[in-house]
């Protein structure tokens, strides 16, 4: 019975001692990271080097922890000037909500993982600042916005009071695929 | 001698005068609780004659929090109820939005849902044997198990990119298509993972040290079981046969072949070896929910991006790796939930600590808490 545990035993330890190495020394050798891995949120640009972001405010209507914020100035021709679009990393949850929300495809989940900062103070940072936005491709509907009917209706699943905001340039019913 | 720990004396840290006690105040930061567990021990010698679990060192409020955000927003918030399994808690909560809104979900994405949940199950049974070994000193077992359940996080991140947060499964479907060639990955997963199982049960539940420290500890009679609300392999070790995928089957779980695995002791060897045994069911349901898993549409079309469900309340229910999770939803038709409740398992099977440490050694307090497997975030919520 012993020498049979101790050859047994000795079979693992040989296999497992010729199989080399699992873990990468990291600073050296990194691993590759999945394509939809989440991390810090990026803005996106267009082939010109010109953001994509159209500061509609999708992303920051569907932050659950309220880091994403947007300050934008509208000019006369209806053109948009993002004056900064601030995000809290030291809060952020990285869900993914903002990127799905979005309907410009004008940000995403970033692979960048080396978030360590010495300064409390960097963990808030400027995705975009003083830059103008993109235009809206698509033509604005002319109706009014009917954000104010929405809650006297009897309640349904279509209905969106509140937070379905004026602005929002696409239609409610786009899936995230 | 005359116990005071602290000034908190809502728990019976006080010893009546003439009583030659003890009192030891195990955790909240000891690695063998598991989180963030307190526990007030009482000890005759090296008997416990008490045990007390004090919790709330992990409360964050989350069914508060959840009042002020929009269903879909929630959806993150359950992924830190239970962190080792935070498909449940998705699936849970969205089972429950469902419920409330009507909402019919496509079948790929009900697929989709039991695939991810029991892979979800294999890796929390894994984090749970794994540690189960650590506090018992079979550090061997602690890696290979934890190598296990590293291959399903892997094929987690792979999928929809987080690693323990998943926010994977959605209310109205799942927030992802499976990548190219991910099936077959997790095919080859399930092979490899029943050798793994193999060489567990050998190692381990063979062992005589793990039998001596584990067998005849903290038995747990059926009726205690059924009486104190234990649910998952707390109360299937007792002997209890009781799994809400079998006796109140939800989604597409009727159209799998899997056995219910039961203990009959009702200690902490049953317990364990339940979810070993779980896992190669899981493994079961896996292959068979891939093969017959057919192309489609993985959420509800024309779903609203806000969704403002009818007034009233709804409650679902899953088996979780640690029992039955349930969710009670109450809309006052806003976008927002007007109340939240989650029912927890893990804070219904961690109750029994008390019942089942009484009349062991302070050594195997750590065994019995570990074969409860607690998960703080969800007993604190």
């Amino acid at each position: 019975m012993w020498g049979k545990g101790i050859l047994t035993g000795m079979r693992i330890t040989m296999r497992n001692m010729l199989r080399g190495p699992i873990t990468v020394k990291y600073p050296y050798e990194r691993l590759e990271i999945p394509e939809r891995a989440r991390w810090a949120v990026a803005p996106k640009y267009d082939g010109e080097g010109k953001p994509k972001c159209t500061a509609c405010m999708a992303c920051v209507r569907a932050c659950p922890d309220h880091i994403l914020d947007l300050e934008f100035t509208t000019r006369e021709d209806k053109s948009k000037h993002i004056e900064r679009y601030s995000y809290e990393i030291g809060a952020c949850m990285m869900c993914g909500l903002c990127v799905e929300a979005c309907p410009f495809d004008a940000i995403e989940m970033s692979h960048d993982y080396e978030l360590a900062r010495l300064d409390p103070a960097q963990l808030t940072y400027d995705l975009l600042a003083d830059v103008d936005a993109a235009p809206v491709k698509r033509a604005r509907p002319a109706t009014a916005p009917k954000a104010e009917a929405a809650p006297d209706e009897p309640a349904s699943t279509e209905a969106a009071p509140a937070e379905a905001a004026p602005a929002d340039p696409v239609g409610k019913e786009a899936t995230d695929e | 001698m005359t116990g005071e720990i602290g000034s908190d004396a809502c728990f019976t840290d006080r010893i009546e005068p003439g009583v030659d006690e003890l009192v030891v105040n195990v955790g909240p930061s000891h690695p063998s609780t598991h989180g963030v567990c307190r526990v007030i021990v009482h000890l005759d010698g090296e008997v416990v004659t008490k045990a007390e679990p004090v919790i709330g060192y992990l409360h964050r409020g989350i069914e508060k929090m959840a009042e002020n955000r929009t269903y879909l927003q929630v959806v993150p918030l359950t992924d830190r109820l239970d962190y080792v399994g935070s498909m449940y808690a998705n699936w849970a909560y969205c089972r429950t939005v469902e419920r409330l809104a009507g909402i019919q979900v496509p079948e790929r994405a009900e697929y989709l849902r039991v695939i991810v949940c029991e892979m979800q199950r294999i890796a929390s049974h894994m984090m749970s044997l794994g540690s189960a070994a650590a506090d018992t000193g079979a550090a061997t077992m602690f890696i290979y198990a934890f190598d296990q359940r590293e291959k399903v996080i892997e094929a987690f991140e792979e999928l929809c990119g987080a690693r323990l947060t998943y926010n994977y499964v959605r209310p109205g479907g799942v927030s992802f298509e499976i990548p190219e060639g991910w099936t077959e990955r997790v095919l080859q997963f399930c092979r490899d993972h029943r050798d793994g199982l193999e060489l567990m049960d050998r190692l381990f539940f063979g062992n005589v040290i793990t039998r001596d420290r584990m067998k005849h500890v903290g038995v747990l009679s059926p009726e205690d079981a059924v009486a104190w609300g234990a649910s998952g392999p707390v109360a299937r070790g007792s002997g209890v046969n009781w799994d809400l995928r079998k006796h109140d089957p939800y989604s597409v779980y009727p159209r799998f072949d899997f056995d219910v695995p039961t203990g009959s002791n009702g200690d902490c060897y049953d317990r364990a070896r339940v979810r070993l045994f779980e896992c190669y069911e899981s493994c079961r349901i896996i292959e068979q929910a891939i093969s017959q898993m057919q192309p489609g549409p993985i959420r509800t079309p024309g779903l609203p991006r806000l969704l403002a469900p009818r007034p009233g309340d709804a409650y679902d229910h899953i088996e979780s790796a640690r029992g039955a999770l349930g969710v009670y939803l109450v809309s006052d038709g806003s976008v927002r939930p007007y109340r939240m409740k989650v029912r927890s398992p893990a804070f219904c099977n961690l109750a029994l600590l008390p019942l089942l440490a009484e009349g062991h050694m302070l050594s195997d307090l750590v065994v019995i808490l570990g074969s409860l497997d607690p998960v703080f975030g969800e007993v604190d919520r």
